[in-house]
């Protein structure tokens, strides 16, 4: 064998492939990785121990700022923890309005890592083929409740705004564009041989491995664990919907692109049944001016993007919470990494890390 | 004969940048239409003047050599990778009256002289003293040892067909049929591995942008990197003017369709295949650095050379044999 | 081979599609009615009741009011008031409590300012920022 030496080579904070503001530490012997250690906290803001000194009301926007690639997820985590708590029967325009905007989400979520791990691979133009879709949810998004990125859209006891006029005929009209252009973009790389080669039997883990990791969303279900929150613990109104959870079967990075892409189809097929059985009547529930969350705790859990986003709240009955934890899947996802990246080629490096999809503001909170 | 002597080469400068500043414009635009942008539009109508204000630019920026840096090296460098890319354009000939060096071995000049840019890349970024640059230029120089052969071998078959290897002799060769057509797999593979020469999509592994951030030129500034960037697209214009002159019968028109100059026909030519270069550039991931070689070594490289015993074989054939 | 050629088929497809950019900053992008942009606000409205300061989540509004100079009236006028729009996150908290719409989402959304100081508004700035009010004409 010819002797070589290892080289630490610091990826990040600022590197394009990081998405966002983090580090790598790795050692490669050559072009393999002998070991990498993930740094993060770069983007941390406090959003937990902030939310101790706001009022309910007030740390929904802060949410918005954690995932802020699904923000009404995010939105919705908080408001539910605090229903929960409350006992609030929630009109269901509300519930049917917060589906729709989640699953909206969910598929702009997708669209982002759709566009950004084929950046990272190499190749340019899904990315703003990828942005060009995106753009109409968040049109549509813009026109619901004024912000594109940071919705701030739920309030607890329902959501701030009702549709406006001809609101739903345009996510219609999104449905039918969306699953047109989701061929589009299998005919662009999903059969592209150089894509395939870069994906298929890469940053292979096994079911076990993935529960053990703690792993959840498309990470868990990528390795074949059939687990899907919104389908196994149903919240809100998913219940009363008929949707797929796509399982893969090799956990590979192949998986996990197909995964995605299945679930934006499933995203819209909900979509469309909630539009479809879209009910009348308000969209808040009567509920006090000033918010006091009755004494007490609670752990919700939902399925992000990302994967299971949880929100465990405590409070002592006040107006603010006395303690609030986010489960943040994204920190979470993160930790397969390091054992992902051993013995890996550094090419593969940024194909794996984008596999998981993080979210930097998220995994810092 | 003396001015001419001085000012060709002058001229032909000036309309290699020429090339540059608009292919670097038409690329940007064709990947701006494909993925439903415009392009630039800001500068200058349709955006015409971008480039020249992103030479601008360059030229008026601060020049920074790294602490760290082997400085000698760093500088120089620059030039041992731009030199070659000009160096190569002297042999190419765009008409039967328009080349400037008409020499003898000129597809073997052309070869050997565009390898040494390889060694600028190397030089740049080991001086650069970067982890990333040295591991770009490690790259580079596996990525030309592992192209260079095939594209050679790739080239057998035309020399053979031919039976010159001067480059207006070539095109001469190509009066009846163009050399795509027998010499198909030579083309794919020749075509392959120039992608891969030019550092281009899918094979920009030297400077893969997403894992090396700039690969062998991330130290790079000011003009010191315009000279890198012009290297590289001096090298389109040679590459795509080759494969022209190579497989696509030069200035010869088709079907007979003389009323076109020749100059024409060749530009025609010589924009599809920049075109190709940037529609490729646009669609298609990067290849994975092993995956990279063994493409070169275990599927170019027999394919070459399975081209080459099959023209041999094919030439002995009579009727068909007058084309190989 | 046919997976690589039938992305380039994508790309050349979408080569002579409709551009979906903008034209911006030639041509204003139009945003919708709810659009949560700049502040306007009207003195004449306000009750000087703290709310929005109150709920405001990253606590950007100051105010002071003062006794209404006319004695028989009752109720406060307001002096001064100002959004820091460093820290403003146009969250749109404190003009859904703003019981006299004093404080009311504009559809206006550039504050791009060489200094920071710049992006401090005081009420009379906010006072002149009374185009594209929500809920207005046009
Ligand atoms: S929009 Fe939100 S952040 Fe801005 S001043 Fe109003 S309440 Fe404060
Ligand atoms: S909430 Fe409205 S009325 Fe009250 S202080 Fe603020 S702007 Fe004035």
């Amino acid at each position: 064998m010819l002797r070589t030496e290892e080289m630490l080579l610091n990826v990040g904070p600022q590197h394009p492939s990081t998405h966002g503001v983090f580090r790598l530490v790795i050692t490669i012997d050559g072009e393999t990785i002998t070991e990498a250690k993930p740094v993060v906290g770069y983007l941390h803001r406090g959003t937990e121990k902030l939310a101790e000194d706001l009022t309910y009301t007030q740390i929904v926007p802060y949410t918005d700022r954690m995932d802020y690639l699904s923000a009404m997820t995010n939105n919705y985590i908080v408001v539910h923890a605090a229903e929960t708590l409350m006992e609030v029967e929630l009109p269901e325009r509300a519930e049917f309005l917060r589906v729709i905007v989640m699953e909206l989400n969910r598929i702009a979520s997708h669209l982002v890592w759709f566009g950004t791990y084929l950046l990272d691979i190499g190749a340019m133009s899904p990315f703003l083929l990828a942005f060009r879709e995106r753009e109409q949810i968040l049109d549509l998004f813009n026109d619901l409740c004024g912000a594109r990125l940071t919705y701030n859209y739920m309030r607890i006891g329902g959501v701030k705004w009702d549709v406006p006029e001809g609101w739903l005929d345009q996510v219609r009209a999104f449905i039918s564009n969306m699953r047109e252009k989701l061929k589009e973009y299998e005919d662009l790389v999903a059969g592209n041989e150089i894509f395939l080669n870069r994906t298929r039997g890469i940053g292979v883990y096994s079911a076990d491995e993935a529960i053990d990791y703690g792993l959840s969303g498309v990470n868990l279900r990528a390795a074949g664990v059939d687990w899907d929150l919104r389908r196994d613990r149903p919240y809100s109104v998913y219940d009363r919907f008929e949707f797929d959870v796509p399982v893969g079967k090799n956990g590979d990075l192949y998986d996990k692109f197909t995964c995605r892409m299945e679930e934006i189809r499933q995203s819209l097929r909900i979509v469309e049944q909630a539009v479809d059985q879209f009910p009348e009547g308000p969209v808040m529930a009567k509920v006090p001016r000033v918010i006091r969350v009755p004494e007490g705790e609670a752990y919700v859990q939902m399925e992000s993007p990302r994967g299971e986003l949880g929100c465990y709240l405590v409070s002592r009955g006040k107006d603010k919470p006395y303690r609030l934890k986010f489960r943040r899947p994204s920190f979470y996802n993160l930790q397969i990494l390091p054992r992902l990246l051993k013995g890996e080629n550094v090419a593969n490096l940024v194909a794996i890390l984008g596999g998981i999809d993080i979210v930097l503001g998220e995994v810092d909170a | 004969m003396q001015a001419w002597m001085w000012l060709g080469p002058v001229i032909m400068l000036f309309v290699v940048l020429g090339f540059v500043t608009l292919a670097i414009l038409f690329e940007r635009k064709v990947i701006g239409w494909m993925q439903s942008r415009i392009g630039p539009n800001r500068v200058g109508p349709w955006g015409l003047f971008q480039t020249v204000a992103d030479v601008l630019k360059l030229l008026l920026k601060e020049d920074i050599v790294p602490q760290k840096a082997d400085e000698t090296l760093f500088k120089l460098a620059p030039v041992i990778a731009f030199v070659p890319a000009f160096a190569v354009v002297a042999v190419l000939p765009f008409t039967d009256s328009l080349v400037f060096a008409d020499i003898g071995v000129g597809l073997l000049y052309f070869i050997a002289i565009s390898s040494i840019t390889t060694i600028g890349i190397l030089a740049g970024g080991w001086a650069s003293n970067n982890k990333y640059a040295l591991i770009g230029a490690m790259r580079s120089a596996a990525q030309m040892i592992s192209y260079e052969i095939p594209l050679v071998m790739a080239l057998v078959g035309v020399i053979m067909a031919a039976g010159t290897l001067n480059l207006s002799g070539i095109v001469e060769a190509q009066k009846e049929m163009w050399f795509i057509v027998p010499q198909f797999i030579g083309f794919v593979v020749f075509f392959i591995a120039s992608l891969a020469e030019l550092n281009r999509t899918p094979f920009d592994l030297p400077e893969a942008e997403s894992e090396l951030v700039a690969g062998y030129h991330v130290e790079y500034s000011g003009f010191r990197f315009a000279f890198f960037m012009l290297a590289e697209y001096v090298y389109v214009f040679a590459m795509s003017a080759l494969t022209t002159v190579l497989f696509l019968g030069g200035w010869n028109p088709l079907f007979g369709f003389t009323f076109l100059p020749p100059l024409i026909w060749f530009l025609l030519k010589f924009s599809l295949i920049v075109f190709t270069l940037i529609w490729i550039r646009a669609t298609l991931p990067r290849i994975r650095v092993d995956q990279l070689m063994q493409l070169g070594w275990k599927v170019l490289l027999p394919l070459a050379l399975f081209n080459i015993f099959l023209s041999a074989l094919l030439k002995e054939i009579p009727g068909i044999g007058s084309y190989y | 081979m046919l997976g690589l050629l039938k992305g380039m088929g994508v790309t050349l497809k979408n080569m002579t599609k409709k551009k979906v950019t903008y034209k911006y900053p030639d041509e204003p992008v139009k945003m919708p009615e709810r659009f949560r942009g700049i502040q306007h606000f009207d003195p004449e409205k306000c009750i000087v009741c703290n709310q929005c300061a109150r709920v405001c989540p990253t606590d950007c509004i100051t105010l002071t009011g003062r006794k209404h100079p006319d004695p028989n009236k009752r109720g406060k006028i307001i002096d001064t008031y100002d959004i820091n729009f460093e820290i403003c996150i146009l969250c749109d908290l404190c003009t859904e409590v703003c019981p006299t719409e004093a404080i009311v989402m504009t559809r206006n959304f550039e504050l791009a300012a060489y200094s920071r100081d710049e992006l401090f508004k005081d009420m009379e700035w906010l006072h002149d920022n009374n185009t594209k009010i929500r809920g207005g004409s046009q």
